[in-house]
């Protein structure tokens, strides 16, 4: 990976806003990139190739749209949902008795919400990532709802729907689109978060090879205590193709009804306290041999499919959440006097809302640019975007939460508004779905993989001989000697990343950065791809767009320079050394080591 | 160092006595009175400059003669206060050694001459006798000997005084017993700085030597990160705990108690003590073990000191060779392990020319430590108690051939002199050595299955 690039690339994106900035400039500057019609199928998307330094406008740029009929339908959908959110849910109830009504329950099911992205021929509405996000925006007023309802279709039936057999789809869609079975997705074990070794859950094949026996407990299980379908991950006996025998893992669609399956008691959350969380332990549950997902072992993969498409929507149910809030305490800052004056001319508060308005609109712009390019023709690989749409949104979202709180005072506090409780439903965006440090681990590391793949692949032709290669680097070199770049000291000879770079996968304070820094990047060109789309064709208020567009590239210019700074070797911005210093002597001791400052030694 | 010191100071006393005095009598003959306290004055300022940049510890019994009249009278009246002094305290030390004893040989001394003559002689001889009494700990009874000198007598009162080392005996004597504060490792309080104070003024020397002493204390107080406890437990299970858990460093290690030490007589009448059996294992160790491969030998080896404070106490360890490097398996990267980021970039990298090729020479490989024990009699059969214990909870231990190479330990010397079972005394060594020779031959070397 050349961090050179990066810089480079921050300074073109701060170059790209200064042009939005004005429209006629930036008619012309968007307009330039014609998107070509592609033959082939694309496999790649804009993150990664932002990890080699370029950055692929035809990406991005021009902003997706839909179509009129699209927009239409959505709004067709949209306007009853908002409606039911509004009346009928009661989010204060919800979250004080810790379940959802079964009334409520059902209304959701006959809007059809249950089966938002099943196909219509499977009884779902068949909507798109795009509109899936929209309607995400009125599903997150409810945290409680937005998790159940994510906890069934955005991983609980997605396995089905991403490499489920044509008559698993038979036969279990249906019911999932209608609300009547509720899914359920079962990876996390008590030994097991990420690490796919250490999963303990058994299938072993019976005797006339037709059921496998499931046996195991897992944890942390969203819609656990009623869902009817679950998948489940389990290790299976395989043998490879070496002939040895391996435990993989598997995935498997299994119904309550097969029975040896057991709930324990729903979890005590501090937020999202109406979704129903618990453990769920199979003892000897027969799962039939076609409940299969995927091929046996194949597992791993189709948890990774799941786990990573299932992310975008957080960022458009995040500014869903924010621009509820904004509507909400714009009116409290608006009458509550003090001094004679309105909080909202006091610059403390005014900035409060400006960094909420500034949050929402980035979230948004990311989550529907994400959204767009899941959308298109064949197979495009977003996993990237939508782990920095959730890590950015999630980050965002309890910020802005958090504002919005402050700007009651201790009225925000009580439970009296609704404040508190989005604060306490907010704060597991950061955790669930992959916390915030895996997915910039992720991030950076796949990122990197793909980058250091082409780079090495070009220095062994360049030793080979070919100097066609050889002198594209040299040109890049000269390029690169011209336009006045820092050298990060990351990157050897040639730019190409350091043989010790293999193990770059320990440094995660320097990675945690690039995500940082990769996840600012495509906040940027979110949020440039949006305003000048608006420009374009005139959107109403497009200039506030623009006003935002700039606020939060220049921010986020400024920001990413200090960290790239910060990658520099022997930077003194770099405390690196002294955070890990600290932390390591806390640990040792496991408790703060510092004496009291009332301690004396004479 | 202290030899040093006292060739210079021997040095000095043959290079200046004889010039002083000639100088001295021939100043006698003169001016007698004038002259002689002038070249006394003279001769003790050129002294206590050296002294106290020399240890005083080392002719505090033996001042160089300042006159050669008054020499043998000094050294006889001197010579006669220690004695009487030593004296008191051997009077009173047939009663009972303590604190009270001590003090109240003090108070004797201070309520006997409203002048306390010979204050500088008792002083030294109390600081002698204080370990002897147990008081050499203890603050109040240094304050109290501070206490004995007499007060604002020796305070400068002038600028004169004051650069000239004024009453430097006892300021020498003062600093003397700050030194042997310093030496037992206690910190003097206020009390002491005002009897200094008091006694010698604020710039005198052991006032300076306080300072140091306060300047240095505190900083040196908490440098030790692993500080011994200033009283170790009598009990010797509860310091086989203590020892164990400082050996292994190991927040997570837990202390197993295999066996209490207790007597039990047997059938035939004899009485049996079964030595106490403290051993300490930590989840680490027990992972390390059950990846033990059961065809290769454990070791329980031992016994190794460990010194706390003054006391000896021994260890064991069981523990394995290193793996020879054609047994070491590399953990093979699993691309599927992680289901959120890839555990390792696979990027194909070739070595270069211009590479780094040197490698690490650091890493000595070393067996791993399986676990650790301590017990009062390091022979086979306890120690297989402790393996016993070991193997309820690694199962693994049953399985894997256990050697004991023991050495000549600790064990028989308890016979000797018995401090308690499990530690003795520094001083003890030299009478082991015979015992140590013959249990040289019976090294056990034994194999148990």
């Amino acid at each position: 990976m050349n961090i050179n690039r990066l810089i480079a690339l921050s300074k073109s994106v701060q170059f790209g806003k200064i042009l939005t900035s004005n429209a006629r400039h930036a008619t012309k500057e968007v307009t330039l990139p014609h998107r070509t019609i592609r033959t082939h199928a694309r496999n790649l998307a804009y993150a990664k190739d932002l990890f080699l330094g370029k950055v692929n406008k035809a990406e991005c740029f021009p902003y997706p749209e839909i179509g009129n009929e699209e927009l239409e339908e959505i709004n067709s959908f949209v306007a009853p949902v908002e409606k039911f959110f509004t009346e009928e849910v009661d989010s204060k109830r919800i979250d004080h008795e810790a379940k959802i009504p079964p009334e409520t329950l059902n209304g959701l099911k006959e809007l059809g919400l249950f089966g938002i992205q099943v196909p219509e021929e499977y009884g779902g509405l068949g909507l798109s990532n795009t509109m899936y996000a929209r309607l995400g925006e009125i599903i997150s007023l409810d945290g409680s709802i937005a998790v159940t309802l994510a906890a069934h279709q955005a991983i609980g039936l997605k396995g089905i729907l991403i490499a489920g057999s044509e008559e698993q789809k038979a036969k279990y869609l249906p019911k999932l689109a209608s609300g009547e079975h509720v899914a359920a997705f079962c990876l996390t074990e008590p030994g097991s978060g990420s690490d796919a070794a250490s999963i303990q859950t058994k299938a072993t094949l019976s005797e006339d090879r037709k059921t496998y026996l499931l046996n195991g407990s897992k944890i942390w299980i969203s819609n656990g205590g009623f869902a009817d379908l679950m998948t489940v991950f389990a290790r299976t006996e395989v043998v490879g193709e070496d002939g040895v025998k391996k435990d993989k893992i598997t995935a498997f669609i299994v119904e309550r009804a097969f029975g040896g399956i057991t709930s324990g008691k729903p979890e005590d959350k501090l937020g999202i306290r109406g979704s129903n969380t618990c453990e769920v332990s199979f003892d000897n549950c027969p799962v039939p041999v076609e409940n299969v997902i995927g091929e046996v072992g194949g597992g791993f993969k189709v948890a990774m499919n799941i786990l990573n498409s299932g992310r975008f929507s957080m960022g458009s149910a995040g500014s869903g959440m924010i621009k509820k809030l904004i509507e909400m305490t714009a009116e409290y800052a608006g009458s509550r006097k003090q001094f004679g004056k309105n909080l909202s001319e006091f610059g403390m508060i005014q900035e409060k809302f400006a960094v909420m308005a500034q949050n929402a609109f980035v979230m948004e712009s990311m989550a529907y640019l994400t959204a767009g390019m899941m959308d298109r023709p064949g197979v495009p690989d977003c996993s990237l975007e939508a782990a920095m749409v959730k890590v950015f949104s999630s980050e965002g979202g309890w910020i802005c939460v958090s504002e919005a709180l402050q700007v009651l005072g201790g009225l925000g506090y009580t439970k009296n508004y609704p404040y508190e409780r989005y604060l306490r439903d907010c704060r597991i965006l950061l955790i669930f779905e992959g916390t915030n440090e895996i997915l910039r681990m992720y991030i950076a590391l796949t990122g990197m993989q793909y980058a250091g793949k082409i780079l090495t692949g070009k220095i062994k032709e360049m030793k080979k001989g070919n100097v066609g290669v050889a002198f594209e680097m040299l040109g890049r070199k000269l390029g690169d000697a011209l336009g006045r770049k820092v050298d990060l000291g990351l990157t050897g000879m040639d730019g190409v990343v350091h043989p010790g770079l293999a193990t770059i996968v320990e440094e995660q304070l320097i990675l945690k950065r690039v995500a940082d820094v990769l996840i600012n990047l495509y906040a940027m060109t979110a949020v440039l791809s949006r305003s000048s789309r608006s420009i374009s064709i005139g959107l109403r208020n497009h200039d506030h767009e623009v006003l935002l567009a700039n606020t939060f590239c220049t921010d986020a210019f400024f920001k990413n320079n200090y960290w790239l700074t910060q990658l520099q070797r022997n930077s003194p911005e770099n405390q690196d050394e002294n955070i890990k210093k600290i932390a390591r002597e806390v640990l040792e001791k496991r408790t703060y080591v510092c004496s009291h400052p009332l301690d004396r030694t004479f | 160092m202290n030899c040093a010191r006292c060739l210079l100071r021997l040095q000095s006393v043959g290079f200046l006595a004889p010039s002083v005095r000639a100088a001295v009598q021939h100043a006698a003959l003169l001016q007698p009175a004038t002259a002689l306290s002038q070249i006394t004055a003279h001769n003790t300022c050129g002294q206590a400059l050296r002294r106290f940049h020399g240890s005083p510890g080392c002719y505090k019994s033996q001042p160089v003669p300042t006159d050669p009249g008054e020499e043998h009278e000094d050294r006889i009246k001197k010579d006669k206060s220690l004695i009487t002094h030593d004296d008191l305290f051997e009077r009173v030390a047939r009663e009972a050694k303590t604190k009270a004893t001590f003090n109240r040989v003090v108070d004797v001394f201070s309520k006997r001459d409203i002048r306390r003559r010979g204050h500088v002689e008792f002083i030294y001889a109390a600081l002698k006798k204080m370990p002897e009494f147990g008081v050499e700990r203890d603050l109040t009874v240094y304050n109290k000997l501070l206490d004995v000198f007499p007060k604002e007598v020796f305070v400068p009162r002038n600028f004169i005084q004051r650069m000239f080392n004024h009453y430097p005996r006892q300021q020498e004597c003062g600093v003397q017993l700050l030194e042997q504060m310093e030496n037992y490792g206690i910190m003097p309080n206020v009390e002491s700085k005002v009897l200094i104070v008091q006694i010698f003024g604020d710039k005198s020397h052991p006032m300076r030597k306080y300072q140091r002493i306060m300047y240095w204390f505190p900083k040196f107080k908490h440098a030790n990160p692993f500080p011994v406890p200033l009283q170790l437990p009598e009990d010797p299970v509860d310091l086989a705990r203590l020892s164990l858990n400082r050996i292994a460093n190991d927040l997570d290690a837990k202390v197993t108690v295999y066996q209490m030490p207790c007597t039990d007589i047997s059938e035939s009448g004899e009485e049996i003590t079964f030595p106490h059996v403290v051993g300490i294992q930590s989840p680490d160790q027990m992972e390390l073990l059950a990846k033990h491969n059961p065809n290769r030998p454990v070791f329980v080896e031992g016994p190794f000191p460990l010194w706390l404070r003054k006391i000896c106490v021994y260890y064991y360890i069981l523990r394995a060779d290193p793996l020879p490097p054609e047994e070491k398996v590399e953990e093979s990267y699993d691309p599927e392990r992680c289901f959120d980021y890839p555990l390792q970039l696979d990027l194909d990298l070739d070595r270069d020319m211009g590479d780094d090729d040197s490698f690490d020479v650091e890493d000595v490989d070393e067996g791993p430590v399986f676990a650790m024990c301590m017990t009062s009699q390091g022979d086979q059969a306890t120690l297989n108690q402790w393996i016993s214990g070991l193997q309820e909870t690694n199962p693994t231990l049953g399985r894997v051939p256990t050697l004991f190479r023991l050495e000549a330990g600790p064990r028989e010397l308890q016979g000797v002199a018995d401090p308690g079972p499990g530690y003795r005394e520094e001083g003890e060594e030299e009478a082991e050595t015979d015992i140590v020779v013959e249990e040289e031959h019976q090294c056990s070397q034994g194999v148990k299955q």
